[in-house]
């Protein structure tokens, strides 16, 4: 792929695109959530509200300059992840960098953020970030050994040539489908990297006050409210371009990601919160010997 | 004849230094206590240092152009002994006075001991060092390794009780090594009648496997242990710890790497790749998966051990256990990518490693503590410190857009498209070991609240800023545009007779994957500024202390401690806190010393010390004599 | 209280209108109105669905909730915690304890009313007032948000001596950290008094 106009008009749009995506998400997340609940909910673009109103804030309040640049690198770390990961008419940026680059950048965000909190100098601040980081080693480990098992079924590391290879063979040839272990297991991680419960510990407003929220507030929680947004759209793209297929226009796209969203909200409603070694331990035992189990099929020829 | 050159100007450095510090009067505590004339000594051999490594370190820019030019040394035992720069020894000679020279600048101001001879051990390590690099056979390859071991050892001891106890720790672990070598070099001469590496390979080729085996036990397992691999890691931590902080940077950078060059050198040269693969015992277990099994191993488990420390050469120190292991894998592997990552990794390692190490010397020098339960909050005053730690453990984590990416990277997709599911699954484990306990570092130190004790302490001086700075500007620099160091491996790997890597300014080539870090790294400042942008368009900020903090209401001031810094990571520490108490391996290395012990205690009943006791052995050896020699006759 | 009406913009106008579709609250649970609260969050009355979310610390919260009576004890805490929020910020005073004491209107150990202390917004009458009425009042506080008439946190700025006196005269000297002539300044906040 080259560089032209189509290449420059996306890099300018696709972030507005995934933060209304992400916006819609969102809203969708807190109506379905009420609605278990039996109560109406807020409206669709409440997020929308909620980033406009914190962005307009007249007064903000900030522990210095790593507090600052730290948000930046936040939002900044999660777009840039966003340009990675390929979508249905933009794969630009998968020839520079393939899923390994993209799981380090998953990273970035988190480690701004991290440092940002930590210049706040509150306690509830860094003790959110140290579950946020601990949270890490639970999920990642399912999560990469599913995606090193694909790697090594289709022989590259390429997110873009998996997507192509699903698409070419249909449904048949889905992650999900040929390794439903690799699958299953990756979902389950995902709801531990997207942070909702039963592995939601990062922000825990009853033990630490909200965790890295803390000493966030008018445009710095806004900007973490707009990377939340986007961070979910990106996430659950990587689980689909993996294990689903892929997209090939946006409409499939927004359908699947609805689908799986809906998945984790399920969930999400009906469980209170584990504790941090407990998630962690869920995280090892569950989906870690169920990545494996489907990794060593891989490696024996199976599947 | 540059090569000669820098073998003999560490060796003059030594003797000068060594002269100076006598003449000085010093060689008493270490510490520097008292005499005057010790302190112009100190300053004498800090200049001589200076410019001794400074000259080193041009002849090394130099030395390239004369890479395959034998020197003929000395003559021991009637063995001539040869040295001569090869590609890779170039690649580590480059390494080691860089990284040497930015390590004197930085001790001219670091280092609060008067240290007498602690330049005299720099020099006679460097001298080590280069020996072992360019040694052209193996006679002289043993024979400065057993220099180089020394040196280190004499490096290592200046200091506290507790660095002179561990440095003989390291020193015991060091010996038993060499000896097993020597034997090792014994057994490779007998069967080739040269030291040569050429013949030595040549003889190799007709070993059976029992001398095959004996043969790599007794040569590649002493370099396993120099590089600090699981299990024979144990005399790493307390000796690294224990030592001065710029050295523990300067050790962990280079000193430790001598063992991979050993590897490399036994694995490709000596014994090479088809040989090495025919000590199997399935069609996929063989030594070089064993190898890298224990290269899996040495990545996790020092990176979780590293977790728990709350001192902070301690962590790295762990963490320079752990790293060894990429480059192991890496090498073992024996792929295209994984070669070259693994050559890649000692460089960029050593970069942030010791920026990470400087930049910890420069709080040591200043709060003069390294417990990260007692710091805190330094960011605003030392904020220098802050971007080389920052920079060091963006580079050590592996995160784009900084150079430890690269070699991982190249290092992860050699593993996942040769076949090693799990030991990429237990590399990416060691990355995000890595991320938590670095993060604990920079949190501990530099981030949370500031102690009111440290509410006076100001930014280092030049002198120790530049090291820091230069290697942050290395760090991204090599980051952005690995493609500047990377031709260097590609002709390491050709020299070795390996496919080269296919290397561009900006990462690999497109048949070798997808990655091209300047579109990264320009996609990072481009997300970065979009980020400011956001920022922007909210309002206007003030900047507060951080009295003025959330506390559910309670006014804070400096007599409350509202700081978290003790057992950062309590869930992990849940999880694994009995094995971290006792490890099994430091509880066989304690079975083994009371076995020796006890060993030395049952000896003690011969040799008892009494004179009673020889007297009655005398007697009784002359009578036993006379008995044999009247009987025989 | 008096109605502030400001010139504005259009695109205040529209500001408006987008902010007060959200509001983060923060309850300062004193006393006894902590208990009307879960009844409006839950199902029967959901006060979600005017966008009113609870929040944790001062620093995310648009409303400090007040719910019942200050003693001189809590009140120091509620002027720091009011004073650490971010502006535009509103306080509700939610019960007839803040109004006029209440039930402790002559006791020696609350404070009477809240608006000496620092600015209200809105009071909710009632001991304790229903779910309903809760709802009611913050519809009214959306409102005047949306009209552009809730600007009372202008007038800790402007009329910061006032406070500081009341606030000295019951509990003497606090340390917020917080200088509120600096800020008037960095800021620039100026209202228009009626």
């Amino acid at each position: 792929m080259n560089f032209s106009l189509t290449v420059l008009i996306w890099i300018v749009v696709y972030p507005i695109i995934a933060f209304s995506i992400g916006v819609l998400l969102g809203g969708y997340g807190r109506k379905f959530t009420a609605r278990v609940q039996r109560r109406i909910g807020p409206p669709w673009i409440q997020p929308f509200f909620d980033v406009v109103k914190l962005m307009s804030k007249s007064t903000n309040i900030s522990h210095g300059y790593m507090h600052d640049a730290a948000m930046m690198m936040l939002i900044g770390g999660t777009v840039m992840t966003l340009y990675f990961v390929p979508v249905p008419g933009f794969a630009y940026f998968s020839q520079f960098g393939d899923f390994l680059v993209i799981a380090y950048l998953i990273l970035v965000p988190s480690l701004g953020m991290a440092l940002g909190v930590g210049e706040t100098a509150n306690p509830n601040g860094s003790i959110g970030i140290s579950r946020a980081l601990q949270m890490m080693v639970g999920y990642e480990m399912p999560f990469v050994l599913t995606f090193i098992g694909m790697a090594m079924l289709n022989g590259t590391t390429s997110m873009y040539e998996l997507i192509l290879r699903q698409q070419a063979g249909g449904i048949a040839t889905w992650g999900i489908v040929t390794n439903p272990l690799l699958g299953i297991a990756a979902l389950i991680s995902l709801q531990g990297m997207m942070n909702e419960k039963p592995f939601e510990v990062i922000v825990a407003p009853h033990e630490i006050a909200t965790g890295p929220m803390t000493e966030m507030g008018g445009k710095y929680l806004g900007m973490m409210f707009i990377q939340h947004l986007i961070a979910i759209v990106v996430e659950m793209t990587i689980y689909i371009n993996l294990f689903l297929g892929g997209a090939r226009n946006w409409l499939e796209l927004i359908v699947k990601l609805f689908a799986v969203w809906t998945l984790i909200l399920s969930v999400h409603g009906v469980y209170g919160r584990f504790r941090t070694d407990d998630a962690i331990r869920f995280l090892w035992r569950v989906p870690l010997p169920l990545a494996a189990v489907g990794v060593f099929g891989i490696m024996l020829g199976i599947g | 004849m540059v090569t000669l050159y820098l073998l003999i100007l560490p060796l003059a450095g030594l003797l000068l230094t060594t002269l100076v510090a006598i003449a000085g009067g010093a060689g008493g505590d270490g510490n520097g206590a008292g005499a005057p004339g010790a302190a112009r000594a100190l300053v004498l051999n800090k200049a001589v240092a200076l410019l001794g490594f400074g000259a080193i370190t041009a002849l090394a820019i130099l030395a390239r152009g004369e890479i395959g030019a034998i020197v003929e040394g000395p003559v021991v035992l009637g063995f001539s002994l040869s040295f001569g720069l090869t590609p890779l020894s170039w690649y580590f000679v480059m390494m080691i006075a860089g990284l040497t020279f930015l390590t004197v600048v930085f001790s001219l101001a670091s280092v609060r001991g008067g240290y007498p001879m602690y330049y005299g051990w720099l020099f006679a390590k460097t001298f080590g060092m280069f020996g072992v690099v360019m040694a052209g056979d193996l006679l002289s390859f043993f024979i400065l390794w057993e220099v180089m071991s020394w040196a280190t050892f004499f490096l290592m001891q200046q200091g506290t009780q507790e660095a002179r106890r561990a440095a003989v720790g390291y020193l015991v672990y060091a010996l038993v090594a060499s000896m097993a070598l020597f034997a090792g070099v014994f057994l490779l001469y007998r069967a080739a009648g040269s030291f040569a590496y050429a013949d030595i390979a040549g003889a190799i080729a007709g070993f059976n496997i029992g001398m095959l085996l004996l043969a790599v036990a007794l040569t590649i397992v002493p370099m396993l242990v120099e590089a600090a691999t699981y299990p024979a890691h144990w005399w790493k931590p307390p000796s690294y710890a224990a030592t001065e902080t710029a050295l523990t940077g300067y050790l962990s950078g280079i000193s430790t790497r001598i063992g991979i060059y050993g590897m490399v050198l036994f694995i490709f040269v000596v014994f090479g790749l088809e040989t090495i693969d025919r000590l199997w015992i399935s069609t996929y277990l063989n030594l070089r998966v064993i190898i890298m099994v224990l290269a899996a191993l040495t990545m996790v488990v020092p990176t979780f051990t590293a977790l728990f420390q709350h001192d902070a050469k301690r962590l790295m120190t762990w963490h320079s256990i752990g790293q060894g292991g990429y480059m192991l894998v890496g090498i073992a592997s024996g792929s295209v990518l994984g070669v070259a990552g693994g050559l890649f990794h000692v460089f960029t390692y050593l970069t942030y490693v010791a920026l990470i190490l400087f930049s910890i010397a420069a709080v040591e020098s200043r709060t003069g503590t390294t417990n990260l339960n007692k710091l805190g909050g330094l960011i605003k005053k030392m904020p220098l410190s802050f971007l080389g730690l920052l920079f060091g453990i963006i580079g050590l984590a592996g995160i784009p857009p900084m150079n430890g990416f690269v070699s991982k990277w190249l290092i992860y997709r050699s593993l996942i498209l040769g076949g090693h599911p799990f030991i990429a699954l237990a590399a990416f484990t060691a990355t995000v070991g890595t991320i938590l306990s670095v993060y604990k570092l920079i949190h501990n130190i530099f981030l949370g609240q500031l102690p009111e004790r440290y509410k006076d302490v100001r930014e280092v001086g030049p002198v120790m800023q530049i090291p820091i700075v230069i290697l942050m500007i290395t760090v991204f620099a090599t980051g952005a545009f690995p493609g500047l160091v990377l031709p260097w491996v590609a002709r390491i790997q050709e020299s070795l007779g390996l496919t080269p890597i296919a290397w561009s300014l900006t990462g690999v080539a497109p048949e070798m994957g997808q990655l091209n870090m300047a579109v990264i790294s320009a996609v990072f400042t481009g997300t970065f500024l979009l980020g400011w942008l956001i920022y922007a368009i909210g309002g206007k900020r003030k900047h507060v202390g951080q009295y003025d903090n959330y506390a559910a209401g309670h006014f804070l001031d400096a007599s409350v401690p509202y700081n978290y810094n003790y057992e950062f990571y309590s869930g992990i520490e849940h999880i694994f806190g009995r094995l971290y108490e006792r490890p099994p391996i430091k509880r066989a290395e304690a079975g083994l010393v009371e076995l020796l012990k006890r060993a030395g205690d049952f000896t003690r009943r011969i040799y008892t010390g009494h004179l009673n006791t020889y007297l009655a052995y005398t007697v009784v050896a002359v009578l036993l004599t006379i008995v044999i020699l009247k009987g025989g006759l | 209280m008096e109605q502030r009406m400001t010139q504005r913009s259009a695109w205040d106008a529209v500001l408006a209108r987008l902010r007060k579709r959200s509001l983060f609250m923060l309850h300062y649970c004193t006393g006894c109105g902590a208990i009307e609260l879960p009844p409006t969050m839950t199902s029967r009355f959901d006060m979600e669905r005017l966008g009113i979310m609870p929040m944790v610390t001062p620093r995310q919260a648009d409303i400090l909730l007040i719910t019942g009576y200050l003693s001189v004890k809590t009140l120091k805490r509620v002027v720091l915690i009011y004073e650490q929020m971010q502006a535009p910020k509103y306080v509700v005073g939610f019960g007839s304890c803040t109004i006029n004491g209440g039930m402790y209107w002559n006791s020696y150990a609350t404070m009477k009313s809240l608006d000496q202390y620092v600015p209200v917004e809105l009071y909710l009458a009632g001991c304790m007032p229903r779910p309903e009425a809760i709802i009611t009042g913050f519809s009214e506080l959306i409102d005047r948000i949306g009209r552009g008439e809730a600007n009372s946190w202008k007038d800790y700025y402007e009329n910061y001596e006032f406070y500081k006196k009341n606030q000295l005269h019951l509990f003497g000297e606090i340390e917020t950290y917080q200088d509120i002539p600096a800020d008037a300044q960095k800021f620039g906040i100026t209202g228009v008094r009626a």
